[in-house]
């Protein structure tokens, strides 16, 4: 029934991507790569993993299990045999770390936190990270946890808007610590802070204003060594070893909402947010962002897009409104399509196809090309508000919904 | 219909063309009106938007008491036209400093009368925001200022000229519905208990004292600004004052502009809980839920809105029931209008909305409308009176709830009849240094 809706060139589409992955495969790296933090591997949404497939028996998303987190945002990251998230349950927050083949759970850890639902469902909105043997954590109010992947030990903890001495932004801290060598970045503060990953004491801290909702972006072969942060009302380059501002594009949104991480290739930028803000692709000319071009036509509200080959795919436009999926030309900003009456609520891009979860909990299944939108598999996986990103990690989907359902999809015969 | 018509607005609007009508400009489509924009927030910027779509606009000024806002909405300017705007944090002074010709107004509610009275003394044709005042005496002064300046004042009720509902009111007079009895008009969404949000030091950008203006200066919070001013009665009416105008609007149309006897309302906040403002934190204090009677001579009109339990076995969560002889017509918003005969037999009718996005509207019309109003003389749309008597029914139904018994309305003397308590209520103390516009 539900495969009806991806259309006649199912069976076609199908037969020209086997193809495609046999081509493919000597250029794939890192099979065996983990989804380890939020955005993957290489921090733009895309796995490089290939080893994995849509031939689900009965052509449905092979459900291998589910489990239930609670209410949150945050999504899920892979460390071998465990994924973990966060949830609120029972008037707390709870870090949760599952067997990746039954979906078990294997170790728990609550903190007090509350659920804090007034413009939205409420719960945790950043993603945990993991580092070596060691898994990062940062809640809304501003506990900042690390803890042994393996056991779940705590074994630092800290209050970095106390530590930093910087305000909360209206909804909580969202955005996933960062680590850098030894620094842990966060965004706390008008342009972030940085703690020793190793016992948590503060390296830097930055002004009492309010932060963005952005993760912090390293930009690669940097000198020095920059991450960007988002701030309430600008984009930041900073200089990580010292907390030295480096530049600063000035980037207003209304509600303060700069929630979408800046992308980065070669000397180019691409920076964008919703309520009608949209975004613009800056050059970086001796150190600093200058503007090449400026569109409404992708406004990141929440998700980050991804620039896969030559184009950017992203959700446009504030998602209670009813957001699209559109593909843009990264060297122009023209769109090449856009769908519309999608909903999407996340989307991550794996060996060339777009990993799409709509807002009702159908996963959806598509190339990744400017031609257009032409879904080869899916169905429907959650029952709920899905605005997580679904991801692959070891030939396994793992979608969640705002209710707190983690269901994950085998993608391997 | 055969309605016996009792309206202060018949006699006063008879004349389709008004008295000052200028003469008619031949090439004037090639005319860019000098245009400044008082409030450049969400809906500000969604009129500016159609405003330069039409081509005959050139937007010399933009005032905010939000700094961002301002930046914002002058970047967003210059890129869709090239134009330059002068930004202002005192619409004052901007009508002190600019020859402006065309003025949009779209500040919060508390602001409109005194936005539209400025705006008036300084020559400008006006679009000015529904509703048309935050108390009913606001919305005299502006009716009384607005009919003294001979100005095209068009007030933002898009629905008065969107194409569905042109079409579906044309279907009501026609008889489609039969008889009417009875008018339903509604809003209904989901929701629960408000928890209070802390408040905190106004952000550096914003003007606080500035924005609150002629309403009391209350500790400030971010659920207030932007948009959330519309809960809060210091500044708004809440559902009624801001949905309930539109559909007010619609009913008032469908009756041509008859006056109610009498208003009662009843509401409150059973599911958010009891409004809280302190130092330390505040909710919200509009109601979450209210109904108000509006009693005609032949027929009877409901609002009913609820912040909570969602639409429920209804179709829809927005618009207004016209109930007939012949049947029910629901006029909506996104899902056009559908006729459900009594007998359900005959077939439904339906038509399909034709609305712009982003937020789905018909200003792209009303605007058309307003220029061509400048133009002609010829009346517009929604001009004053219209959104005057829209306002003022919303704004009985406030009163009467606060009040806690119902009111009878002479709308050809502007008072209530016979309670001196509730005509109190139809104006408040402005804080100083502001001034209460007064009956000119
Ligand atoms: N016709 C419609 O369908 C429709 C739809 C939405 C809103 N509205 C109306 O538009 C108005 C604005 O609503 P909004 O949702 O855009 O709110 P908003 O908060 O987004 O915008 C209002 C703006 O006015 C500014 N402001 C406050 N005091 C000011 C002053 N003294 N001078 C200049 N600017 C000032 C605020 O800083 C804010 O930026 C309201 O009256 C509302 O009823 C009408």
């Amino acid at each position: 029934m539900i495969l009806n809706t991806y259309g006649n060139g199912f069976g076609l589409t199908w037969v020209l991507l086997v193809g495609a992955v046999t081509i493919w495969i000597p250029t794939t790296v890192a099979r065996g790569e983990d989804w380890h933090r939020w955005r993957g591997p290489n921090s733009d949404g895309i796995s490089r993993q290939s080893d994995w497939s849509t031939r689900w028996p009965n052509e449905k998303p092979n459900i291998a299990w589910t489990q239930s987190v609670g209410t949150g945002f945050s999504s899920i990251v892979v460390r071998g045999d465990h994924a973990f998230t966060i949830g609120h349950q029972d008037g707390q927050d709870v870090v949760v770390c599952l067997s990746v083949s039954d979906g078990r759970e294997v170790w728990r850890y609550g903190y007090p936190a509350s659920l804090d639902d007034r413009d939205f469902e409420g719960g945790p909105t950043s993603t945990p990270t993991v580092d070596g043997d060691r898994l990062y954590v940062l809640s809304r109010g501003g506990d900042l946890f690390c803890f042994d992947c393996v056991t779940g030990e705590l074994v630092w903890q800290q209050q970095i808007a106390d530590l930093a001495e910087v305000r909360l932004p209206g909804w909580g801290f969202s955005a996933s610590p960062v680590v850098i060598g030894d620094h842990l970045l966060v965004n706390a503060g008008e342009s972030g802070a940085a703690v020793n990953k190793q016992d948590g004491t503060l390296l830097w801290s930055s002004a009492d204003r309010e932060s963005g909702y952005a993760t912090p972006v390293l930009i690669p072969d940097s000198q020095p060594t920059t991450a960007i942060f988002a701030s309430s009302r600008a984009y930041i380059g900073v200089d990580i070893r010292s907390g030295e501002k480096l530049w600063s594009e000035r980037w207003l949104t209304s509600f303060n909402c700069n929630a979408a991480d800046p992308i980065l290739r070669g000397d180019r930028m691409f920076l964008s947010s919703g309520y009608n803000r949209g975004g613009a692709l800056y050059q970086f000319v001796d150190g600093q962002p200058q503007l090449l071009w400026k569109t409404k036509e992708m406004q990141n509200q929440l998700h980050t897009s991804i620039l896969y080959q030559d184009h950017l795919y992203g959700i446009d436009g504030d998602m209670d409104a009813g957001a699209r999926l559109k593909c843009l030309k990264w060297e122009t900003g023209e769109v090449a399509w856009s769908v519309d009456d999608l909903s999407p609520g996340g989307m991550s891009i794996a060996d060339g196809k777009l990993i799409l979860i709509t807002e009702s909990g159908e996963l959806i299944i598509s190339p990744a090309t400017p031609q257009g939108w032409n879904p080869i598999a899916g169905g429907q996986v959650i029952q709920g508000k899905c605005r997580t990103v679904p991801v692959l990690s070891g030939g396994r989907i793992y979608c969640r919904s705002v209710q707190g359902a983690v269901v994950c999809i085998s993608c391997r015969d | 219909m055969s309605l016996n018509r009792r309206s202060f607005i018949t006699t006063s609007s008879a004349a389709a063309t008004l008295a000052w009508a200028p003469k008619v400009h031949s090439a004037s489509k090639d005319k860019k009106y000098r245009t400044a924009l008082i409030g450049s927030g969400w809906w500000g910027m969604n009129i500016l938007r159609e405003a330069l779509a039409a081509g005959q606009t050139k937007v010399v000024a933009l005032c905010d008491v939000d700094s961002d806002k301002l930046e914002l909405a002058a970047e967003e300017v210059n890129d869709l036209c090239g134009d330059q705007p002068k930004t202002y944090g005192d619409f004052r002074e901007l009508f002190d400093k600019e020859n402006i010709e065309i003025a949009i107004i779209a500040t919060p509610d508390h602001w409109h009368a005194l936005n539209t009275i400025a705006a008036l003394n300084a020559g400008a044709h006006i679009f000015i925001e529904k509703p048309t005042g935050h108390t009913i005496g606001e919305s005299q002064a502006m009716l009384a200022a607005a009919n003294a300046a001979q100005r095209v004042v068009q007030v933002g009720l898009h629905r008065r000229i969107g194409p569905h509902h042109v079409s579906g009111m044309e279907f009501l007079k026609q008889g489609g519905a039969g008889n009417i009895g009875l008018v339903k008009m509604f809003v209904h969404n989901r929701g629960g208990k408000e928890t209070p949000t802390k408040n905190s030091p106004p952000p550096e950008t914003l003007d606080w004292e500035m924005y609150c203006g002629p309403a009391p200066l209350r500790p400030y919070n971010r659920m207030i600004h932007p948009g959330g001013f519309r809960h809060y009665l210091d500044f708004a009416n809440g559902t009624l004052g801001d949905w309930g105008v539109h559909w007010l609007d619609q009913m008032l149309w469908w009756c041509d502009q008859q006056s109610p006897i009498s208003v009662h309302s009843i509401g409150g906040r059973p599911v958010r809980g009891e409004a809280v403002l302190n130092e330390l934190e505040q909710t919200s204090d509009a109601p979450d839920s209210q109904v108000a009677t509006y009693q005609f001579e032949t027929f009877t009109a409901i609002w009913e809105h609820r912040r909570f339990a969602g639409d429920g076995p209804e179709k829809s969560s927005v618009g207004c029931y016209f109930y007939g002889d012949k049947g029910t017509f629901h006029m909506g918003w996104r899902d056009g209008w559908t006729f459900y005969p009594d007998d359900p037999k005959k077939p439904v009718v339906h038509q399909n909305s034709d609305l712009q996005e982003p937020d789905g509207h018909n200003i792209q019309l009303l605007w058309a409308d307003f220029l061509r109003a400048i133009e002609t003389g010829k009346k517009p749309v929604a001009g004053i009176e219209v959104g005057h008597q829209a306002t003022t029914l919303s704004l009985l139904g406030m009163l009467s709830m606060k009040l806690g018994r119902s009111v009878r309305w002479d709308a050809d003397q502007q008072r209530i009849v016979d309670d001196e308590a509730a005509n109190a209520l139809l104006r408040r103390e402005y804080r100083a240094p502001w001034v209460y516009p007064e009956l000119t």
